[in-house]
């Protein structure tokens, strides 16, 4: 899953290198339209709607974070 | 009572000497409460008082009511895997649902009756009994700000994101809070609550900090905010008097105007807390060096920004329904599309209720519509703005470049000021008809200018506290002020703190004539 995750990051986000940091959110990478573009593309990979109050920072902060929440529901 | 005021300065020194002499967290919370009733009775009237605490209570027997249902969800979903414990949530959070409904109900009722009563020209009375006749309106002091905190707080209870406070002694000596009441910055009550749980002893360093902070405050609204008001103040009053030039110079300084008095109030609160011990957040980060608009509003009122991504942005963003149609408009139309739907409906919707929190008139609406345009159009448009600046082998990294950016986001703001600066669209229309009637720029050498408020002498002490500002500003972005300027040696600590306090007290602005008392942000 881990593969295709930095894929589909890759594909609508070429500008940002996800794996150069841990805390993508804290450090500023990520801002809040990337991370509703990055959960609307991942929805629409995996057919997962996440609720709200698991879109947290610290589920946003790297790939590995990203991962692990989406496999709570898939 | 304003920040401002003598009445304030004795109140707070008092406050202070009391509040540093207590030797244990209780005794200091208590002092703290004491001190926001005083305030409040002093700003605005014990009646005014009861609403703040009637929302209170509303807003802890929720949060209550929600912990109690989602503490029985935590005793079921016990054993139960990922995809089945979010199943059964969903049916606690359903249930949790009405109750925040219904305090929605009652604190956002306050809110939306008072703007509407303020919108139909209802008279405003001090008691709740004049609410008894028709069309009353009771105004409290800082109630779109704790409505907005306390939704927000509601909110992440309710998200499970914050943990309800069980303290209601806590929770009302930090809605009542007298630093953060009037103005803001609209802070999150859980983080607050955690440090009022804490409130440190003395520390000469913090105390020293925070005062400083608070005259950096007044030097702020005294001598360069309340000084440009006189003459933009005269400006936008008969806006049809005026024209070219005279407009332009009025609505560039009603920019610094709003800035110095904005940012200055929240220099003073962020001081008076930190003097307790207690950091608020921060409301600005130099906004004027930003160079687009979307960054303008991430470093100008941010914690009303951050509100509304947190609580209104993301929501929509988020939600169920919506997503399933940015998915749809992705899969059918891809992924550039997707991305635009996803972000402009709720920019549009988020940019209409910022209006409308500022003031329900149409000048508000066509200001949210204004910048929610200007936002959604440079984020649809980016991708073909930086082909553009590559095909014109523009250097958007030179200094050049970021000048430009950064005086068009002045200018940005300048315009949406003027929207709402005479307090209705006609008064708009007047000055950007009056903007291109003629030119006027004799009136910077003929004196004439002298006439409308401000003299030339004033006119240059404000220059030099704008320059003031700005230099603060710049260093600002590179090196921590405060701090650096503790490590200097003492006569030139004491120069700078004597400095201060004597160019507040000469230069400030006094007097019933200049109604230099009022912040530009207290009637929210």
């Amino acid at each position: 899953m881990r593969d295709k995750v930095k894929q589909i990051l890759a594909d609508n986000y070429p500008e940002i290198d996800f794996e150069s940091s841990n805390e993508l959110v804290d450090d500023g990478i990520l801002d809040s339209l990337t991370m509703v573009g990055i959960i609307s593309a991942l929805s629409m990979e995996f057919g997962v709607f996440l609720p709200y109050e698991d879109i947290l920072p610290e589920n946003f902060n790297s790939i590995d974070a990203m991962v692990e929440l989406l496999e709570k529901y898939v | 009572m304003t920040y401002n005021s003598l009445q304030f300065i004795l109140f707070f020194a008092i406050f202070l000497i009391l509040y540093l002499l207590m030797p244990r967290v209780r005794l200091r919370q208590t002092v703290i409460l004491v001190g926001n009733v005083v305030f409040y009775k002093l700003a605005s009237g014990f009646n005014m008082l009861a609403v703040l605490v009637g929302t209170s209570l509303v807003i802890y027997v929720t949060g209550r009511i929600i912990e109690h249902i989602y503490a029985d969800y935590e005793t079921k979903k016990e054993g139960l895997n990922p995809k089945e414990a979010a199943a059964l949530f969903a049916g606690y959070k359903k249930h949790a649902k009405k109750f925040l409904l219904l305090a929605f109900l009652v604190i956002l009722g306050i809110l939306l009756y008072v703007k509407i009563g303020k919108l139909l020209g209802f008279k405003e009375v001090g008691r709740i009994t004049g609410l008894l006749k028709p069309k009353r309106v009771l105004i409290p002091l800082g109630l779109s700000y704790y409505t907005f905190s306390g939704i927000g707080y509601l909110l992440d209870i309710y998200w499970k994101k914050a943990k309800c406070e069980h303290d209601y002694f806590k929770l009302l000596v930090c809605m009542t809070y007298f630093p953060h009441i009037v103005q803001g910055p609209i802070g999150r009550y859980d983080k607050l609550m955690k440090q009022f749980g804490e409130l440190p002893g003395f520390s000469y360093e913090r105390v020293c900090f925070g005062c400083q902070r608070m005259l950096w405050g007044l030097f702020k609204k005294m001598v360069v905010a309340d000084r440009l008001a006189l003459f933009t103040g005269a400006v936008f009053a008969a806006p049809a008097q005026f024209a070219g030039f005279e407009i332009f110079l009025a609505a560039l300084l009603c920019t610094v105007e709003l800035y110095a008095d904005f940012s200055g109030c929240m220099d003073i609160v962020i001081g008076a807390a930190e003097t307790m011990g207690v950091t608020l957040d921060e409301n600005f980060r130099r906004p004027f060096f930003s160079k687009s608009a979307a960054e303008f509003w991430r470093r100008w009122h941010i914690t009303l920004g951050t509100w509304f991504k947190d609580y209104v942005y993301m929501p929509i963003a988020m939600s169920p329904r919506f997503m399933k149609k940015a998915v749809n408009i992705r899969k059918k139309r891809g992924n550039r599309a997707g991305q635009i739907f996803s972000s402009a409906i709720p920019l549009a919707i988020v940019w209409l209720l910022t209006g409308l929190w500022h003031g329900t008139g149409a000048d508000y609406v066509a200001w949210g519509c204004y910048w929610g345009t200007i936002i959604i159009l440079a984020t649809i448009l980016a991708p073909d703005f930086k082909k553009l600046t590559e095909r014109l082998h523009i250097n958007t990294e030179s200094f050049g470049f970021q000048l430009f950016r950064m005086t068009r986001t002045l200018l940005l703001f300048a315009v949406g000021r003027m929207l709402t600066v005479t307090g209705s669209l006609t008064g708009f229309a007047q000055l950007v008809s009056g903007l291109f009637k003629e030119h006027r720029v004799w009136t910077l050498f003929d004196g004439s200018l002298d006439g409308h408020g401000l003299d030339y002498k004033n006119f240059c002490v404000a220059v030099v506290g704008i320059l003031l500002i700005w230099i603060s500003d710049m260093l600002g972005e590179h090196m921590r002020i405060r701090e650096t300027l503790a490590k200097q040696p003492l006569p030139l600590r004491w120069f700078v703190y004597y400095g201060g306090i004597v160019l507040v007290l000469i230069f400030g602005m006094y007097g019933a004539a200049f109604d230099a008392s009022s912040f530009v942000y207290g009637g929210f």
